[in-house]
C-alpha cells in the first residue's frame, strides 16, 4: 500500500473528504428525534407530505415503520424521497405530534403499506399444488391464489398469522382463536 | 404481460382521445386512490378496484375510474414518471417539470409488474420528448414476463406461459404426441400387450364358467377336462403374467428413454439460452425442471401409461359382462362402491388434511434441524443448548403426535371400506346363490360374476389418483416445453460472420437492463482502441460488470449497439466471438478435474508445452510443481483443494491458453493477499500487453497499467480519461482513490495500536 502513496503522491492531509465522511458516519450512528418543537409536517398537492425541519426543507419525505409488525406507532423513520432515502430522523411516538400532522403521517403509512387484515374466510379450494382463497378483508371481497409450501402461512405470534400469496401480497390473519370452527378447518391445511 | 388492456366504449369516450392520439399502455390500478381529495383529504381509502386504469397515449398519461377520467397530464409536461415499489404494493408518481410529485395511483403486488412495465413505456416516451420534442422515436415497452393467473379459468400458471387447463389441451397433446414420436413402435407394441393381457384376464372367468357348468357341475366332466382346463388356466395365467413382466420391462425403459431425451434436449437447451432467461428464474427452478419434471414423465410412464388403458378396458368390459349375467347383482353391488365412494369423498379432505399437516410439521422438523446444525457454534456460544433442544422436543413431540394420530386413523378407517367393499360380494352372492338355487342362473356364472366384479372393484382405488396423476404430468410437460419452446434471444443471425478480432471496440448509445423496466446503463458512448487496457471504476451496483456482460456478449443492449473492428457485435458469431475472449471472473470458478482439464478447458487440443507456457505465464507454475500430482493434481469440485489465490492462478492460465485477443478481468484479484495479488499482477501485467483488455477493480492499485479509466455512476460513464487525468479533475475518482488511502492509512493506524496494546498487556502480565 505504501507503493501506492508514492504512486498518487497525494496531499494526505486534504481537508476534503475526511471530514464528510467521518461527519456522515457521525450522522449515521447519532438518534435524531424529530419532535413537535423541531419539526413541521404539511400535505402536499401531490399527496404526499412534506417537512421543515430546522432550516431544512424537503418537499416530499419517506416514511417508514421500523416496526411495523409490533409497534407501528413508535420509531417511525422519516426519510428523504429519493433512491437513496437519507434518514433525516426518527418520530419517537406519532401521538406527541399535533393532531392534524399525526393524521398526515398515518396517511403516508397507509399509502407505503399493504397488508389487508382478513376478516373471514369463505373457502379454501386446493387444486394441483395451488390453493384458491376466496376471503373477506378489510379492502373488501378478495380471492388470491398460495402455494402449498408449508411456509405460505407464517406465525407472527400464538394466533397472529400471515399469509403470502403468489404475487407477494401479504394478508394478516389478527387472530386465529377468533375464527369460526369452519374458518379453523379450512386453515388447517397450513397450520 | 399483458400491458394493453381494452377499454369499453364509455371509456374510451371517457379518455376522449384527440385526432392522432393512440393508446399505447393500459393496465390496471387494483387499489383505491383518490387523487381528487389528495390535498386536503385523505387519498388512500382501504378498498380493491376492478374498474380503475392507468392509460398511457402518445400524448398524456391518464387515470380512469369506471366511467370517469380522474386525472390526466400531458406527457410533454412531465420529468419523470416512476412507479415506486412500497411496501406490499407500488404507486405511480409523475413529476412535473418544476419537480413537485404527484401519486396518480396505487396498486398491489399483483399488478405491480404490469405497472411498472406500463410507466416504463411511458417514461419513454417522456424521454422522447425531452430530447427530440415529439413521442415518434420512444421505444415500445414488452414485457416477456409471464402472467401470475391465467386470464381465462382464473387458476395459477405454474411458471408456464400458457395454461395447461385451458389453451394447453390441443397443444399438450401434440406435445405429447412429438415426445412419443421416436418410440411409436414400441408404444403400439405396448399397447398392443396390453390388450392381450387383459383378453387373457377377461377369458380365464369364461373358462372356469364352462369348465364348471359343463364339467363339475353336470357330473360328466372326466379327467381329460380336469387337466384341459388346468392346462388352459395355467397356460393363460402364464401367459399373462409373463407379457405383464415384459410390458412392465418395456414401460420402465420407455419412461427412462423418453425422460433421458427430454433431459437431454432441455440441458442442450439451457446452455443455448441467453442468460436472460436463466437469471430470471431461480437456479433451482431450472434445476427441477431438469431432474423433477423429467422425473414425473418417467413415473407416468412406469407407474400409470402402462395400467391406463389395460385397467380401463378391463373394467369397462367387466363391468358388461357383469350386466349381461345379473343386472340386478351387478346394481346391488355398485350400490356399494357408491357408498364406499360417498364415504371416501366425505373423509377425503380430511384425509388428505392430516397428511398434509403431518407433511408439513416433519418439513417443519427437518427445518430446524438444519437450522441447529448450521447455526451449532452460534447456539454454543450463546450457551442457549437447553432452550434449543426444549423448542426441538416440542417439535418432534408434535410431530409424533400428530404421526401417531394420522396412523391410528388410517389404522381403523382403511379395514372399514374394505369390509364395505366385501360385503357388496357377500350380498350379490346372496342373491347369486338364490338364483342358483332356483336354477335361474348357473353355478358357472355365479363364480364368473365374482371374479369379474373383483376385476372391476380392485383397481378403484387406484383409479380416483388417475386425474391427478395425469394432470401433474401434463404440468411437467407443459414446463418442460416451456424450456424447450423458448427461443434464445442471442443466436447467429443468418448473415453472422467469424473475423479474427483486433480489438477495436465502438460503444453507441447504449442503453441496458436485466429488466426492461430498470435501466442499468444509459446512453454509454466510448470508443476502445486495439491493445488497450480500459478500467471501469464505481460503486457497486453501478453497472461495471453489466457493461462486461455487454461485451461479452452474454446479453444484447436495449437500445443502442456495440462495434467490434467495424462490425455490429450482433452480426458476430457467437462462438468465433467467445473463443477470442479470456475471462477471469471474480468467482474463480473450476471445474472438477484435474488442473491439467481446467487449463485446457477453453482449447482441450493445447500441447503440454503450451499448457505449462500459460502457466508460467500466469505464476501459477511454481505451485503447480510443488504439489505432490502436479498438473495431475486432482482439484475437486468447484476446486476446493486449491486456495483461492491458487484457483485464481489457474483461472488466468485458463483464460490466455487460447491467446485470446481480448481479455477481459472482473475483480480478478480480489480475494487475494497482497503478495499473491503482487505476482498476479505481474502476471497479468505480461498478459495485457498487445491485448484489449477491460478490467473491473475495487483496489485502484490494481487498475494502475490502465491506459484509460471510465468512472460509472448512476447508470452512465461520470468521468473518463486517465489516472493522473481523473486525479487532476478532482471528481468522483478523485474522491475514490483518496477514501482508499485513507483506510489503507486508518487500517495501518490501528494494527500499529493494536501491537501498542498487546505491549501493554505483556507488560501486566510480567
Amino acid at each position: 500500500m505504501s507503493e501506492d502513496m508514492d504512486l498518487l503522491d497525494l496531499n494526505l492531509d486534504d481537508e476534503f473528504n475526511e471530514e464528510e465522511l467521518k461527519k456522515e458516519s457521525e450522522e449515521l450512528l447519532e438518534m435524531r428525534f424529530l419532535t413537535k418543537e423541531n419539526a413541521t409536517f404539511a400535505r402536499t398537492e401531490g399527496g404526499f407530505v412534506s417537512l421543515k425541519f430546522g432550516d431544512k426543507e424537503y418537499k416530499r419525505i419517506g416514511v417508514y415503520l421500523t416496526f411495523p409488525l409490533t409497534n407501528p406507532e413508535e420509531f417511525i423513520s422519516i426519510r428523504e424521497a429519493d433512491e437513496k432515502a437519507k434518514e433525516i430522523g426518527m418520530v419517537e411516538d406519532l401521538k406527541t405530534l399535533p393532531k392534524d400532522q399525526q393524521e398526515m403521517l398515518r396517511e403516508q403509512i397507509r399509502l407505503r403499506y399493504f397488508m389487508p387484515v382478513i376478516k373471514k374466510i369463505m373457502e379454501i379450494k386446493e387444486e394441483y399444488g395451488y390453493a384458491y382463497w376466496h376471503v373477506e378483508t378489510s379492502f373488501g371481497v378478495c380471492r388470491f391464489t398460495t402455494h402449498m409450501s408449508g411456509d405460505v402461512v407464517v406465525s407472527l405470534s400464538e394466533s397472529r398469522l400471515l399469509v403470502k400469496d403468489i404475487d407477494g401480497n401479504r394478508y394478516e390473519i389478527p387472530d386465529f382463536y377468533a375464527l369460526s370452527v369452519q374458518e379453523k378447518k379450512k386453515l388447517d391445511l397450513f397450520i | 404481460m399483458k400491458l394493453l388492456f381494452t377499454l369499453t366504449g364509455s371509456q374510451l369516450e371517457a379518455l376522449a382521445p384527440s385526432p392522432g392520439e393512440k393508446l399505447v399502455y393500459c393496465v390496471p390500478a387494483d387499489l383505491a386512490y383518490d387523487i381528487q381529495a389528495a390535498d386536503k383529504n385523505t387519498p388512500v381509502a382501504d378498498r380493491y378496484e376492478t374498474n380503475v386504469f392507468l392509460a398511457v397515449t402518445n400524448q398524456r398519461l391518464v387515470v380512469l375510474a369506471g366511467d370517469q377520467m380522474t386525472y390526466q397530464t400531458k406527457l410533454k409536461d412531465c420529468k419523470k414518471i416512476r412507479c415506486e415499489h412500497q411496501v406490499g404494493c407500488g404507486i405511480i408518481t409523475v413529476m412535473d417539470l418544476e419537480e413537485n410529485e404527484t401519486c396518480i395511483a396505487r396498486v398491489s403486488m399483483r399488478q405491480i409488474v404490469r405497472a411498472s412495465y406500463a410507466v416504463r413505456g411511458a417514461q419513454a416516451i417522456v424521454t422522447s420528448y425531452q430530447e427530440f420534442g415529439d413521442a415518434q422515436r420512444a421505444e415500445e415497452v414488452t414485457s416477456s414476463e409471464y402472467e401470475t393467473y391465467c386470464e381465462k379459468c382464473g387458476r395459477a400458471l405454474p411458471g408456464t406461459s400458457t395454461c395447461p387447463y385451458c389453451e394447453g389441451k390441443m397443444d399438450i397433446a401434440k406435445k405429447f404426441m412429438s415426445l412419443c414420436g421416436g418410440f411409436v413402435g414400441k408404444l403400439l407394441l405396448i399397447s398392443l400387450s396390453m390388450l392381450v393381457i387383459s383378453g387373457m384376464n377377461m377369458a380365464r372367468p369364461m373358462v372356469q364358467r364352462w369348465f364348471i357348468d359343463d364339467a363339475l357341475s353336470t357330473g360328466k366332466g372326466t379327467w381329460t377336462d380336469l387337466w384341459v382346463f388346468v392346462g388352459i388356466s395355467f397356460a393363460f395365467l402364464i401367459g399373462a403374467i409373463l407379457l405383464e413382466v415384459w410390458k412392465n420391462l418395456a414401460c420402465i425403459k420407455l419412461g427412462s428413454a423418453l425422460s433421458m431425451s427430454l433431459r437431454e434436449k432441455l440441458y442442450c437447451k439451457i446452455q443455448v439460452l441467453s442468460l436472460s432467461f436463466i437469471n430470471k428464474r431461480k437456479p433451482g427452478e431450472l434445476m427441477n425442471r431438469v431432474s423433477r419434471d423429467t422425473g414425473r414423465i418417467r413415473e407416468f410412464f412406469e407407474e400409470v401409461f402402462g395400467y391406463m388403458f389395460s385397467t380401463l378396458l378391463t373394467m369397462i368390459v367387466s363391468l358388461v359382462v357383469m350386466v349381461t349375467i345379473s343386472p340386478v347383482m351387478t346394481g346391488l353391488s355398485l350400490m356399494f362402491v357408491i357408498v364406499v365412494f360417498a364415504l371416501m369423498k366425505i373423509f377425503w379432505h380430511h384425509i388428505h388434511m392430516i397428511f398434509h399437516r403431518q407433511w408439513i410439521k416433519s418439513d417443519e422438523l427437518s427445518n430446524s434441524i438444519q437450522d441447529i446444525i448450521s447455526g451449532m457454534r452460534i447456539v454454543k456460544t450463546f450457551g442457549t443448548e437447553d432452550r434449543e433442544a426444549e423448542r426441538f422436543t416440542k417439535k418432534a413431540k408434535d410431530y409424533a403426535q400428530t404421526q401417531s394420530r394420522n396412523e391410528t386413523f388410517w389404522a381403523v378407517f382403511f379395514p372399514i371400506l374394505t369390509f364395505l367393499l366385501g360385503c357388496g360380494t357377500y350380498v350379490a352372492v346372496l342373491f347369486g346363490g338364490r338364483d342358483v338355487l332356483a336354477g335361474k342362473m348357473t353355478m358357472g356364472q355365479l363364480v364368473q360374476f365374482m371374479t369379474y366384479s373383483g376385476y372391476l372393484f380392485g383397481p378403484l382405488g387406484w383409479m380416483t389418483h388417475l386425474p391427478r396423476m395425469v394432470m401433474q404430468m401434463v404440468t411437467s410437460l407443459n414446463r418442460i416445453y416451456d424450456v424447450l419452446d423458448e427461443e434464445p434471444k442471442i443466436k447467429d443471425r443468418d448473415g453472422s460472420k467469424e473475423i479474427a478480432v483486433k480489438g477495436h471496440f465502438q460503444f453507441e448509445k447504449v442503453s441496458f437492463g436485466y429488466n426492461s423496466y430498470e435501466p442499468v446503463l444509459e446512453n454509454i458512448n466510448f470508443e476502445v482502441h486495439p491493445g488497450e487496457m480500459i478500467g471501469f471504476v464505481g460503486a457497486s451496483g453501478t453497472g461495471k460488470s453489466t457493461m462486461i456482460n455487454l461485451i461479452m456478449r452474454l446479453y444484447d443492449p436495449d437500445q443502442g449497439r456495440i462495434v467490434l473492428d467495424g462490425v455490429d457485435l450482433r452480426d458476430v458469431k457467437v462462438e468465433n466471438l467467445h473463443s477470442q475472449i479470456g475471462v477471469v471472473l471474480q468467482e474463480t470458478f473450476l471445474f472438477s478435474g484435474t488442473i491439467l482439464d481446467n487449463i485446457r478447458f477453453a482449447k482441450p487440443t493445447a500441447t503440454l508445452a503450451e499448457v505449462i507456457q500459460a502457466a508460467k505465464a500466469a505464476n501459477a507454475h511454481d505451485f503447480i510443481c510443488k504439489t505432490p500430482d502436479g498438473y495431475n493434481t486432482y482439484v475437486g469440485e468447484h476446486g476446493y483443494n486449491l486456495s483461492g489465490g491458487e484457483r485464481q492462478r489457474v483461472a488466468i492460465a485458463r483464460a490466455i491458453l487460447n491467446n485470446p485477443k481480448l481479455l477481459i478481468l472482473d475483480e480478478a484479484t480480489s480475494a487475494l493477499d497482497t503478495e499473491s495479488e503482487f505476482l498476479i499482477q505481474q502476471a497479468l501485467n505480461r498478459l495485457i500487453q498487445g491485448r484489449t483488455t477491460f478490467a473491473i477493480a475495487h483496489r485502484l492499485s490494481t487498475l494502475r497499467e490502465a491506459n484509460r479509466l471510465i468512472v460509472i455512476d448512476k447508470h452512465s460513464i461520470a468521468e473518463m480519461g486517465s489516472h493522473n487525468e481523473l486525479l487532476e479533475k478532482k471528481g468522483i475518482y478523485y474522491g475514490l482513490v483518496t477514501a482508499q488511502l485513507k483506510m489503507a492509512e486508518g487500517r495501518s493506524e490501528s494494527s500499529l495500536e493494536k501491537i501498542g496494546d498487546g505491549k501493554t498487556i505483556e507488560n501486566v502480565v510480567e
